[in-house]
């Protein structure tokens, strides 16, 4: 039995610049990234952020106006798609609806002059992988949607390609099947240790899936770097509230010492990370979690009157109003004593304010 | 093996040598008459020579204008039938071989005319007289006299009642319009074509097309020529065809042998043939009435008989030159077709 | 794993066309042989040494044509790429360059030296009387210059075109250069020609002359004089002629969609019988019944009394018949648009208290705008070159497309008085075509989304719903009348004189008899039949496959100037076939391009002139198709031409039928251009059956299409099993019930 392996090679972008027609505005405006052999990394944006065009820029399906695309080093910024070792899991599948399982799995096989029995295997083993052995004859009408998706996978991933690609793939699905295929897909990149791009807009799948996160935003990297970094770090405004949601706050740094910035919120002083900022004006994002709602007049806090408070099941919600404009809070204590038209004060958890450039 | 191989190699030598020698006799013809009559010629030639013959049938003034552009290249190696004019034409720009058949003793005086008026480098083959065919039963159920001369044309009963084609577009129609000139004068005759202006129904634009419509009852009275009127009391219409009283004017059908021809000895050969009472006989088989310029050839009963008819003396030089023609078409054009009907 | 890259040597696609190119030029005859195409007799007269059947390489060899040569060495050229990769700038470069000086050169020595040795004057001042000619050209001239054209398009693929896919770049060339030498050359050659005077000159002010000669743009018919203008006869009645098929086409489609009908079916057989009927004979049925002697007339004249009269004759007989021809055509465009029309916009209207008149009115009309400017400037078209019906209906009123034939086939001959008269007749089209789409302008009548929609189309209000029974019961009895008298005609000895019924038609047309050599096949049809069935057989195919690439490079290629690209290809759409014919007479007749008297010619004129419909089709059905397919084969390692082959031509399969039923048809039902066209060798049925006609044969002409319907309706039959149905379970159910807005015509002009 043939056994799907990795050929997995890195991804390499320099000052990549992608324009449509005569379009004035840049799909793609000088971008510079580097994605290492074997892992996932994740384009994550707003729809029209150019995340998509960078992808197809990587399989080939579109071409660079300017700059430099490397695979596994080699350059292949003209090559067309044929001509590249990418395969690609697109949105709608794109299975041949005229052929079998089989003959889709198999159709890549076809053109990368395989034997006729090695074709046969490897199809077998690709659906193997993704738990389809014995759907072979079946047409894609007469899977579920999820099915489907794995044929699309399983077919992409049997050519063992350098790179993988996804575009969106789960977007099709239900939310708990959405969980469960993102799981796979994750299992399968390590178990194979792949080099995988995944263009995603719905950051909770990012987070879960990715190695790394590449945040785009009107046609440049707005941020790259780990979940975690993102989440915790975010570079700007816009990946703050782009990443979880966020209260952005206009703030000030009075000073600035080894490192750590004294900074002010209205009447509240407090002490963070300058993340290499002047003093000068600034914001703070902090995480609607990181929030928390105490009795009017405690200390450290910042006055405010509650609006509403909803109930949401495993959380309760809070709108507050502040000199600062409406916060948004959530805490897991349902059973907080909080009644809208109440006077509070917010305050925020330790580690929860994150500088950001104003 | 070798020797095998050799031996089958010249054979095949051979029968290619073989098949090219039998494929070099052919002609080709040019032909200017309608579509069964040059199918019967082609048949017929092929049958009695073994020659191939490769026709390409189009009207006499196609092809004058395809001899003319093949002129430095010729493709064609004889012409056959149509109206003398483009014929004479031909012979006068040289675009036509002098060729003297041993059959011309055979021949009617018209046709040995014909070929002396182009320095022997065209001949007729077939003529036929002007004249008009009329609907019997049509013209019984209007309550109309039996036309017998032009004059009788003009007469208001017949207003509406006759077709003829426009001659702007058909050789018939100004076959007609010169008739009338040479017959009446230029004066009287433009002034006959005025007064048959407001009878006619329709002015088609194919020269045959009126004695159709006629046969069809579609229109009383139709001017053609008298064979194509005579074909449709052969297919059965209640035609009558009518040699106008006061003499008429009329065509020969020509043949020309193509200068610079790549087959000429198969072109004479042709063209002996074609004078032949033989092959002029079997005209009437397929419908073509035309009499033929072979006087031992055999005529259908239904052909017009030409010394019975009071012909003109056409001067086809004249008439068929471009500027004589051009000079009337544009003073019918201009005097006749605008007036109101 | 997919590495293509090879070292050292040539590429070997440049290998490829460089050995086409070598064949062309050193193997096979340069100039065209007598016998034509695909006869092989060259072989033995003297090949490959005599002047006449020589490649260019043994001419050169013995001295002769020298201005040959540098197509040689240009064929040789690309060897000074040995070793190159692809990726070397210098590769595409060089490719280019040869590609384009050999394509170019090729052409201007076939325009510089013909028959009479320089054809230009100012080489003949250059260079003196040059002592030599040269035919048309032939195999060898055919293979180098696609040659040439594929080096070109590897060269561009290599410097970056279109992706660097050298399956689409060679594509785009090739349409490029066939619609530039079948469509546009022809065009120009015509255009060129209205410029000549009797004496060969050209002269722009005889053309004026010409143009504004009073038979073509007398006003006479309205200040009471006898006649009007040929032009202004041919758009009034075109004009007419649109109004009413659209009319017509829509109370049908309505009446299929939005009453309850139940024989739709029916209905749409029915609407087909006049497509497939060749011209001529509903004119011809039309005045066996109602000419002067007319079966319809002569019961009236007896039954009341009345004095029959010539009323048929003329723009009266020309509009009914023209109108039982075209209203299908309308019809078969705007059910799809009626069909497309989104019911949940007529019930949102509803919903906002409209009632089923304001509707009807204000939302399903207006969104029907497309398909009605479609319809209308179909039926335009049809009527403008219609050929058939004026022939026989005509009368004295005449119209540019008879005008244009009798131009050249009447015993004035005169090619530039036919061509003056055939750019009068392109102008109308191409401003009706303008016309329409300014009128459309950038309003998007689009209602699907591709989503499912659920409503129900309302019904029409109750008077109207009457009158479009009213209109179309009437419609519908009047086309099986005169259809049914087309059937009874073909049984009767001769009509209008000998009512007796007899078999004797069909056996003189289709008589088959035995000899020694087996079927011997002695109806005088038979030949024409044949030549006619090989045609249509040969160019349907070869147009729906030039038109589908053509929409596939359309609809899934970018590329500079595709909308020149795309006016190009759709450009025959609105040229009448007369014109077409013309131009193919006149640019064909003498070298570069000898064609006329072949059955070539026939085939490229009907590919180029139906070309826009499977174009069309195409377009259509690939817009249906989901791009990530075509994409995602792409990833998977199948280039653009596999990619083509194994995704895009299955899922294309019913506009395969469709674009191969239709080049079909048209192909067998064609008069306008071929008429032109047709040689003694090569005699197409149509063709036929005016020679027929105009022997008032009329027995054999009804007989002959009697049968040529039944094949065709046989042969469509057969299409449609050969190509069979894409078989793509659920999703194919649901993609082919989900309607689509149609707002593409289904059928081009001319006939």
């Amino acid at each position: 039995m043939a056994e799907i392996k990795s050929n997995a090679a890195s991804v390499e972008f320099r000052e990549v610049t992608k324009v449509y027609g005569k379009s004035p505005v840049p799909a793609v405006n000088n971008v510079s990234l580097f994605v290492e052999a074997g892992k996932l990394v994740t384009l994550l944006g707003p729809s029209g952020c150019g995340k998509t065009t960078t992808l197809r820029m990587i399989a080939g399906l579109e071409m660079a106006t300017r700059g430099q695309i490397l695979i596994g080093g080699a350059d292949v910024t003209h090559l067309p798609a044929t001509d590249r070792d990418v395969s690609m899991v697109f949105q709608s599948y794109a299975l041949f609806p005229h052929m079998t399982v089989n003959e889709n799995v198999e159709y890549g096989l076809k053109f990368s002059g395989f034997a006729k029995k090695e074709i046969g295997d490897r199809a077998r083993a690709g659906l193997e992988l993704v738990g389809l052995s014995g759907y072979g004859g079946r047409l894609p009408s007469e899977l579920s949607g999820g099915q489907q998706q794995r044929v699309a996978v399983a077919r992409a991933l049997v050519l063992e390609p350098q790179v993988l690609l996804f575009d969106e793939p789960l977007s099709n699905l239900d939310a708990k099947l959405r969980r469960r295929v993102r799981e796979e897909i994750r299992d399968i990149q390590t178990k194979l240790g792949l080099t995988v791009v995944y263009v995603t807009h719905d950051q909770e799948e990012a987070l879960a899936v990715s190695d790394r996160i590449i945040v785009m935003n009107n046609a440049v990297i707005a941020q790259d770097g780990t979940p975690r970094e993102l989440y915790d770090a975010p570079a700007d405004a816009f990946v703050a509230d782009f990443i979880g949601e966020a209260n952005i706050f206009d703030c000030e740094i009075a000073s600035v010492a080894d490192g750590l910035a004294n900074v002010r919120l209205g009447g509240l002083e407090t002490k963070l990370d300058a993340r290499g900022m002047a003093p000068g004006p600034a914001k703070l994002a902090v995480r609607p979690s990181r929030i928390e709602i105490k009795p009017a007049g405690s200390a450290r806090t910042i006055p405010g009157r509650l609006d509403k408070v909803t109930y949401v099941g495993s959380d309760l919600e809070f709108m507050v109003g502040t000199e600062f404009g409406e916060v948004f809070a959530v805490s897991s204590d349902v059973d907080a004593p909080f009644v809208p038209g109440q006077d509070v004060g917010i305050g925020f958890a330790a580690r929860g304010p994150v500088l950001i450039r104003a | 093996m070798k020797t095998v191989l050799l031996r089958s190699a010249a054979l095949a030598a051979l029968m290619m040598a073989g098949g090219a020698s039998a494929q070099a006799e052919s002609l080709t013809l040019y032909c200017s008459a309608d579509e069964a009559w040059c199918q019967q010629i082609k048949t017929g030639f092929e049958e009695k020579t073994g020659i191939t013959v490769d026709m390409t049938r189009k009207s006499s003034g196609e092809t004058y204008a395809q001899v003319r552009a093949e002129a430095s290249n010729p493709k064609g190696d004889v012409w056959w039938g149509g109206t003398g004019d483009p014929h004479l034409q031909a012979a006068e720009e040289n675009l036509t071989e002098e060729y003297m058949s041993p059959m011309r003793g055979e021949l009617h005086d018209w046709a040995i005319k014909q070929a002396e008026a182009a320095g022997n480098k065209t001949i007729g083959v077939y003529s036929g007289a002007l004249g008009f065919g009329y609907n019997k039963d049509l013209l019984a159920k209007n309550g109309l006299p039996e036309p017998k001369c032009w004059a009788d044309l003009t007469k208001p009963e017949f207003k509406g009642q006759i077709q003829i084609a426009n001659p702007n577009s058909s050789g018939t129609a100004y076959t007609t319009l010169a008739t009338m000139v040479q017959l009446m004068g230029e004066d009287k005759g433009f002034e006959y074509m005025k007064a048959l202006h407001a009878n006619i129904n329709q002015y088609t634009k194919s020269g045959s097309a009126p004695i159709k419509a006629a046969g069809l009852g579609e229109t009383t009275v139709g001017i053609v020529f008298m064979h194509d009127a005579v074909a449709q009391t052969a297919a059965g219409f209640p035609i009558v065809t009518v040699a106008p009283c006061e003499g008429t004017g009329y065509e020969i059908g020509s043949m020309s042998l193509i200068k610079g021809a790549r087959n000429p000895e198969a072109a004479k050969k042709f063209y002996d043939w074609a004078l032949s009472a033989e092959m002029q006989g079997k005209a009437k088989d397929v419908k073509s009435f035309q009499l033929p310029s072979n006087k031992a050839a055999a005529v259908s009963e239904l052909t017009p008989d030409l010394s019975t008819i009071k012909l003109i003396d056409y001067d086809f030089k004249k008439y068929g030159s471009s500027e004589e023609r051009k000079r009337l078409l544009s003073k019918w054009d201009t005097e006749v077709s605008t007036l109101p009907q | 794993m997919r590495s293509r890259d090879f070292s050292g040597g040539l590429h070997p696609t440049v290998i490829l066309w460089m050995a086409v190119g070598m064949l062309g030029f050193a193997v096979l005859p340069w100039y065209g042989v007598e016998d034509g195409f695909f006869g092989l007799s060259w072989l033995f007269e003297g090949y490959p040494l005599d002047s006449k059947l020589a490649p260019a390489l043994v001419l050169n060899l013995k001295g002769e044509k020298l201005w040959l040569a540098p197509l040689g060495l240009l064929l040789a050229a690309p060897l000074l790429l040995w070793g190159r990769q692809k990726s070397d700038p210098l590769f595409g470069k060089l490719l280019v360059a040869i590609g384009a000086a050999g394509f170019a050169w090729l052409l201007f020595q076939g325009f510089a030296i013909g028959l009479r040795g320089w054809q230009f004057g100012w080489l003949q001042s250059l260079f003196g009387e040059l002592g030599d000619r040269q035919f048309g050209m032939g195999y060898g001239a055919l293979l180098v210059g696609l040659a040439f054209l594929f080096l070109f398009s590897i060269g561009l693929a290599a410097r970056g075109a279109v992706g660097g896919d050298v399956f689409v770049v060679s594509t785009i060339a090739f349409v490029v250069a066939s619609v530039g030498l079948f469509i546009f050359m022809p065009i120009l050659q015509m255009l060129a020609n209205a410029l000549i005077t009797e004496d060969g000159s050209y002269s722009l002010t005889t053309f004026l002359g010409k143009l504004s000669s009073p038979r073509l743009w007398s006003l006479d018919c309205l200040a009471g004089g006898s006649r009007c203008g040929v032009a202004w006869n041919s758009l009034f009645l075109a004009v007419l002629v649109g109004v009413l098929t659209t009319v017509l086409g829509l109370v049908f489609a309505l009446m299929v969609t939005r009453t309850g009908f139940r024989h739709g079916k029916l209905l749409r057989a029915l609407t087909v019988l006049p497509i497939i009927t060749p011209p001529f004979v509903i004119g011809l049925a039309i005045i066996l019944l109602f000419g002067l002697s007319g079966a319809v007339t002569q019961t009236f004249s007896e039954l009341f009394g009345i004095q029959p009269t010539r009323w048929i004759y003329g723009l009266p007989g020309l509009l009914i018949a023209q109108l039982l021809a075209f209203t299908p055509i309308a019809f078969l465009v705007l059910i799809g648009v009626v069909e497309g029309v989104s019911p949940s916009m007529e019930e949102a209207a509803q919903t906002l208290r409209a009632n089923r008149w304001q509707t009807f009115w204000t939302v399903s009309l207006p969104l029907m705008r497309p398909g009605l400017a479609n319809a209308f400037l179909l039926g335009f078209i049809e009527s403008m070159a219609d050929f058939g019906n004026p022939l026989v209906l005509g009368g004295n009123f005449d119209v540019l497309s008879t005008e244009i034939f009798f131009a050249i086939v009447g015993a004035q001959n005169d090619e530039a008085q036919a061509a003056v008269l055939a750019i009068v007749l392109l102008a109308f089209t191409l401003l009706a075509f303008y016309a329409q789409r300014f009128w459309l302008g950038k309003k998007s009548y689009t209602t699907m989304s591709g989503k499912g929609d659920a409503g129900m189309h309302p019904e029409l209000p109750t008077g109207l719903k009457r009158g479009v029974y009213g209109v179309a019961g009437f419609w519908v009895a009047f086309t099986i009348f005169v259809y049914a008298t087309i059937f009874y005609g073909s049984f009767v000895k001769l009509w209008g004189v000998d009512h007796s019924l007899t078999f004797a038609h069909y056996v003189k047309a289709f008589a088959v008899g035995w000899n020694e050599f087996g079927i011997h096949w002695k109806g005088s049809a038979w030949s024409s039949f044949w030549t006619t069935l090989q045609i249509a057989l040969i160019s349907s195919p070869l147009t729906a496959a030039i038109g589908l690439l053509t929409a596939y490079l359309l609809v899934r290629q970018n590329f500079a100037g595709k909308n020149a690209f795309e006016f190009g290809t759709m450009l025959s759409f609105a040229i009448p076939g007369t014109v077409i014919g013309v131009s193919y007479v006149i640019a064909f007749n003498v070298p570069p391009i000898e064609l006329t008297g072949t059955g070539i010619i026939l085939v490229l004129s009907f590919i180029f002139r139906n070309m826009p419909v499977g174009v069309r089709a195409g377009v259509a059905s690939m817009s249906q198709i989901d791009k990530s397919l075509d994409e995602s084969s792409l990833t998977l390692g199948a280039n653009s031409w596999q990619t083509f082959r194994k995704v895009v031509l299955p899922l294309l399969r019913p506009a395969i039928v469709a674009a191969l039923v239709y080049s079909f048809v048209r192909a067998m039902t064609a008069i306008s251009a071929i008429i032109f066209l047709v040689s003694a060798r090569y005699d197409m049925s149509t063709s036929y059956i005016v020679g027929r006609v105009e022997n008032n044969e009329y027995g054999i002409a009804i007989a002959y299409s009697a049968v040529l319907i039944g094949v065709m309706l046989a042969v469509v039959g057969l299409m449609q099993l050969l190509v069979g149905r894409r078989n793509i379970g659920r999703r194919g159910h649901e993609l082919s019930q989900s309607r689509t807005n149609v707002s593409q015509p289904a059928f081009s002009g001319g006939g």
